[in-house]
Formats: structure tokens, sequence, C-alpha cells
């Protein structure tokens, strides 16, 4: 279990540009059981240790959802990781510039159920999900890759919230 | 006492949800698994969804954390306005099932249903005042296009009086939706 939480290393902060001192990282700290959670899901669900789905896998699915929801930055956070971890700078492009069809079949599966989740998450069904577990994914990496992309539901859309709250406040103040 | 409201596919009625694939039985669970869905929420050991999730006890663990911490904390923008949020963006993602369960909430909290009966009919134009309107603006605006939000947008919000807490509030409650629906929406169905 992971129950440290250093707000210095906030990855929502970091990329929305909220620095300590700043009215707007004060308010998001107010909350600071939701930012804590929200660290903490963050780090869960790339947890390295994490059985069934590459570490690799799972930062290309967070670069693809990040690239089809338009969300630059974060996209850019998930890249930058993909290529400390050593991943070939040919499969980050390709996902960069939301390509699959060159994946292997059990990472395209997944990048295939990232796009309906982040885009028409109303198209889900049983198929879909029977297809992921066809391509050799089990139930509980099925449930942890599913959490991922939810997860960036929330992240992108915090982190788009967050920078214009601040945008505002800076307008404000001048 | 409550109302029966249905429209464009949309109630209000208390509804079940099932998993597609097989949930965690309660005998065969870990004692971590049991304390997280003891955590989670009340009737976590009888929900399909709970059961579900619980496969990943340490990533319900904190999606749990942040929910509750979301929607529940005291103080900020009012837990009614929070639960209207929730249920804008359940019903522009089209997840019945938790539009249903947060409509409710917010008849629970707010004493009254006609907001509910406007956003099941039409998102777009639903509000019962300047503050309600914008408020679910933002919320169908920061759920579709995420990609494109501007301060003007939260201008809106503070030209009908939110203060930056009430707007972070709104912003979470906003995003913690994109996660659930998604959840609900593609790992099972609701049943009646």
């Amino acid at each position: 279990m992971t129950d440290t939480y250093d707000p210095s290393a906030d990855i929502v902060d970091r990329i929305a540009g909220l620095t300590p001192g700043s009215a707007t990282h004060a308010t998001r700290h107010r909350r600071d059981k939701v930012a804590a959670a929200t660290q903490r899901s963050y780090e869960a669900l790339l947890d390295p240790a994490l059985p069934d789905l590459s570490l690799r896998d799972r930062l290309l699915v967070a670069l693809y959802a990040c690239r089809l929801s338009k969300a630059p930055a974060l996209a850019a956070h998930y890249a930058e990781r993909l290529a400390a971890a050593g991943v070939d700078r040919a499969s980050i492009e390709q996902i960069d510039q939301g390509s699959i069809d060159a994946q292997e079949p059990r990472l395209r599966a997944m990048l295939s159920f990232t796009r309906t989740l982040i885009e028409r998450p109303i198209e889900g069904d049983r198929a879909a999900l029977e297809r992921l577990q066809a391509a050799g994914i089990p139930t509980p990496a099925v449930v942890a890759l599913a959490q991922l992309i939810a997860f960036l539901s929330y992240q992108i859309r915090l982190v788009a919230g967050m920078a214009a709250l601040q945008a505002l406040n800076i307008r404000e103040a001048a | 006492m409550s109302r029966l409201i249905e429209a464009e596919g949309f109630t209000n009625r208390v509804l079940g949800w099932d998993a597609w694939l097989d949930v965690v039985q309660l005998a065969d669970a870990s004692a971590e698994q049991i304390t997280v869905l003891e955590e989670s929420h009340p009737k976590a050991k009888e929900s399909d969804y709970y059961l579900f999730l619980v496969h990943q006890p340490e990533i319900l663990r904190q999606r749990s954390a942040a929910f509750n911490a979301i929607m529940y904390a005291p103080g900020g923008l009012s837990r009614a306005e929070r639960e209207l949020a929730s249920t804008v963006v359940s019903r522009v993602n089209g997840c019945v099932y938790c539009a249903s369960v947060h409509a409710q909430r917010f008849e629970q909290l707010a004493k009254r249903d006609d907001v509910i009966e406007q956003v099941f009919n039409d998102p777009a134009t639903a509000g019962t005042s300047p503050r309600e309107k914008a408020i679910v603006q933002a919320s169908i605006d920061l759920t579709l296009t995420p990609g494109h939000v501007a301060p003007a947008q939260l201008q809106a919000l503070r030209d009908v009086g939110l203060s930056d807490d009430e707007m972070l509030d709104l912003i979470h409650s906003i995003a913690i939706f994109a996660w659930a629906n998604r959840l609900m929406l593609n790992l099972g169905e609701p049943t009646d």
C-alpha cells in the first residue's frame, strides 16, 4: 500500500503549472485528500510491479488517451516517461500520431479499447471485454486497464480545469 | 415522496448493475480486499461494481478515497450542486445508472427535482437559475471538450458568484464522473 504523499512531486500540479505559494496551488491543496488520492492513483496504476500489463503498454495507453483527448502537456509527460523507460522511438511516435495499426495484436486490442472509452464511452459492450480476454488479458488486468483509461479521463479534465483556474486568477490579479 | 422522472432513456428510479466478467467472490476475498470494500461504500460487499473493481484492491482504494473526498467533504460547493454536476456529466456521457443514482442524491439534498427533469430532457438548456445554468454548462463543456477549456468558461462561473474553492469542487465533481461513467458504461450494464 502506498500511503506516502509528497506534494512537491505532484504530477497534476507540475503539468498544470501550479507552484507552491500561488493562489491556485493553495486552493487545490485545501482539498489535500483529493490531491493525495489522485497522486496515489497515478502511482498505483503505473506501478511497475502490476502483473499482466507491462509498464510500457500502460504508458503507451496513457499517451494515446492524452493524444485523443487533445491534452498535449499530459501527452508530453507520458512520452517523456516512455523515453525514460527505454521504449523505442518509433512506437512512441506512432502512438503520438494516433496510429495503432503497426502494434502487435495484444497491445492493439488495449489501444482499441482505449479509443472507445475515451471517445465513445457509451459504446462499451461485453464483446469488447471478451476481445481483451481473447487477446490474453486476464480479468484483474482488464480491471487495471479500464481503471487506467478512466483515471486518465479524470486526470486530463483536472489538469485542464486547474490550468484554466490559474489563468483566471492571473487575469483577475492583473 | 419522490416523483418518477423518465425522459430520453434516463430515469430517477433505483437501478441495479451487473458486471460482464467474473467478480470476486466474498468467500475467496483476501483480507486486503475485504478492508478496501468496507472503506469504499457501505453496500460494497453486495455490489457487482465494487466486487469487480476489487480485483485490483489498491487501485480501488485510491479511487474510493478520491471519490468520497470529492463528493462528501464539508464546505466549498454545496453537496447538491456537486450531485447536479455529476448528474449532468452522466447524462452527457450516456450513463443511465450513474444519472439515476446522482439524480436521487440531488433530490434528497435539494428537496426538489425540477432541474433533474430538465437535465434528462436537454442538458444544454437545463438550470432553474443563472447559477445553475452556469454549473450545468461548465459540466457539459469540461466533459465534451477537455482540450478547449478557456478562462472565459470559468469567468461565467465567477459571474454567478462561484469562489475559487467552489470552482475547484465543481472541477473535481465533473472530472471524477469522467472516471466513474467510463467504468459503469464499459464493465457491465444496468438492470431493473
